[in-house]
């Protein structure tokens, strides 16, 4: 793994769903009139009879997608969360997941990463995906992973949401990092808290077990791409071996990440004093930066510092976390 | 599931000798199945009749895709798949019961259709969508939908047709069954949605005003509506009563109750008419 700031490339997304399409000739991509925001101009210039703009209409978007994916291609449809989910919610669980049928809905822009206010900030799409019957639900964290993501994604039987970073990505992981769809990934280890992160969290929650590191404090930092379905026995394993369990996402706490890791615990009885990091039932604002805004809503580094230090009931105050300074080109967590 | 096919799979085979005369069947057929349960959708029946017979007499068995948009409408393609000997009679009498796979608005699990859903304002979508992939890969067979009119209340159906016209998806022909029924009342009562043949003009389609209960003039239509170069919409001004006289005219036509006595007049009305269809 690499250390923040962190390296960032563009269109990691982009470029590996060309290189999947020269091998499959199934795969068809279509655009919600977003289409270089979604990378997806590099599909339109590589493959253009096989990219469909949809326009800004998503409800035929998916409707249109799903009868492609009945007739044998697997369709990647590509907009902002926001609108990929909560616009045609009832065309994705009636024409899409009750059929099973192998659509891929990218939505980009997750969360609070947008400073476009609450009609951009796609806060609770994980949540809606994740009580569609059969969906999938990817969250990834890093631009080696974006560059795996289509090629893991585009066999697996029935939907998938994929929510994806806009823009510069940052490269957390090193070249030999493997994406798997069926594991969450242990990748620090430390016998006092358990963090579970997610997409953009995974750099702040990193940032945070470095800093509680330098107290003494152990903590097991779990990278959880794939949200549905969960790997629950790695959440069993490691919540068990810690004193306290939290997750970290870039999205409501309710319906996300932390509620699947809350019914794995209390449906395992792993009783563990849970944490949950998101945004507790409000609505962001529109901003001028996501740093703002991140910091804002307690998804910094020195909110997941907090929030494991008072999670284990630590003395005085909570250690502060320093960020390390970016540079143009380069990512660092707030 | 139902052992029944689905209209486009390759070996699909039926035929129609009279298109007059499955329109009169599908009415009986359906009066039967909603008799069993005293009320259902047989106003959907009564106003489609003769657009579904037609798609019978027009879509080629085994090629052309039949898309349903109101799921509601399946009763009229169950009654004449029976008809035509694709579905048993056993069958048929489960629709709408326990445990049947004819469910009485219609699913995925339904036979016949290459799609059809009980969301409504979807069908046209997917329309688009399997015609699109026809011509991706050189498949020269054509898509026909049906969509209620109570359905362009619905914003989704004119993001397809927008998308289908600039498409160009001349294999698409879509029946719009303008009975002026909706839950709530008349369509005309609750949102004015003509002019309805110049909204689809505008939306680059071809228009094409109709009789929907003279079933010569839908099937010539539909045959003609072939050779446009751009996609078809033909508006088939019907109504949910039409072909059994012994109906109150109160009778809602969403829903219809039918109990025991209205049903045998029914049956025997229907009944005498394709006896003397047939002297």
């Amino acid at each position: 793994m690499h250390e923040p700031p962190y390296q960032t490339v563009l269109k990691p997304y982009g470029h590996a769903l060309v290189e999947l399409a020269r091998r499959r000739d199934d795969v068809l991509c279509l655009s919600g009139d977003l289409t270089r925001q979604c990378e997806v101009d590099l599909f339109q210039a590589a493959f253009p009879e096989r990219f469909i703009h949809a326009g800004m209409a998503e409800a035929n978007m998916i409707g249109v997608a799903a009868a492609l994916a009945r007739c044998g291609h697997v369709p990647f449809v590509h907009t902002f969360g926001v609108f990929a989910t909560r616009r045609p919610l009832d065309q994705i669980i009636n024409a899409v997941a009750y059929p099973r049928l192998p659509v891929r809905i990218v939505g980009f822009m997750p969360g609070i990463s947008s400073p476009g206010g609450p009609s951009h900030q796609a806060i609770d799409d994980v949540a809606l995906m994740r009580c569609v019957p059969g969906m999938t639900v990817v969250d990834i964290a890093d631009a080696g992973q974006a560059r795996q993501v289509c090629e893991a994604i585009v066999d697996v039987p029935g939907p998938v949401y994929l929510r994806l970073k806009r823009g510069e990505i940052p490269v957390i992981f090193g070249n030999d990092h493997r994406l798997a769809l069926d594991r969450a990934e242990v990748l620090t280890s430390g016998a006092d808290a358990a963090l579970f992160a997610s997409g953009m969290m995974l750099a702040p929650a990193l940032a945070a077990a470095e800093v509680l590191a330098g107290h003494g404090i152990g903590v097991s930092v779990v990278s959880v791409p794939v949200i549905k379905p969960l790997d629950e026995a790695t959440v069993r394993r490691v919540s068990a071996a810690c004193k306290v369990v939290l997750t970290a996402e870039n999205h409501l706490i309710t319906g996300g990440l932390g509620s699947a890791v809350a019914e794995v615990l209390a449906e395992s009885g792993t009783a563990r004093p849970l944490r949950r990091i998101g945004l507790r039932d409000t609505f962001a604002e529109g901003a001028g930066t996501a740093p703002y805004l991140f910091g804002k809503y307690g998804l910094s580094t020195q909110s997941v510092v907090e929030c494991a230090w008072n999670a284990l009931g630590l003395p005085g105050p909570a250690p502060a976390a320093a960020v390390a300074d970016a540079r143009p080109g380069e990512y660092s967590p707030v | 599931m139902s052992s029944a096919v689905r209209l486009s799979d390759p070996g699909t085979r039926w035929e129609v000798a009279d298109p007059q005369r499955l329109a009169t069947a599908i009415r009986l057929r359906a009066v039967r199945m909603v008799a069993a349960h005293g009320f259902g959708y047989l106003g959907q029946a009564l106003s489609s009749a003769e657009q579904v017979a037609a798609l019978f007499c027009v879509a080629r068995p085994g090629a052309d895709r039949i898309v349903c948009s109101p799921g509601h409408y399946v009763i009229a393609f169950y009654a004449a798949a029976a008809e035509v000997g694709l579905i048993s009679e056993q069958e048929l009498d489960g629709y709408g019961q326990d445990g049947s796979a004819l469910e009485a608005i219609g699913t995925e699990r339904s036979p016949l259709f290459d799609y059809v859903a009980g969301s409504l304002g979807q069908g046209l979508s997917a329309a688009a969508g399997l015609a699109l992939s026809d011509r991706l890969r050189g498949r020269q067979v054509r898509t026909f939908a049906l969509i209620s009119d109570g359905e362009l209340e619905e914003g989704q159906v004119w993001e397809a047709a927008m998308f289908a016209a600039h498409q160009r998806l001349s294999a698409l022909t879509v029946l719009v069954d303008a009975n002026n029924s909706q839950v709530d009342g008349p369509v005309d009562t609750i949102t004015t949605i003509e002019p309805v043949a110049a909204k689809w003009a505008s939306f680059g389609w071809e228009p094409v005003e109709l009789d929907g209960h003279d079933v010569h003039a839908v099937s010539a239509a539909l045959a003609g509506a072939r050779d446009a170069g751009r996609p078809v919409a033909l508006i088939c001004r019907t109504s949910t009563a039409h072909g059994l006289g012994c109906l109150p005219p109160d009778a809602d036509g969403h829903f219809i109750k039918l109990p025991p006595e209205l049903a045998a007049a029914a049956v025997a009305e229907l009944t005498a008419r394709l006896e003397h269809a047939r002297a």
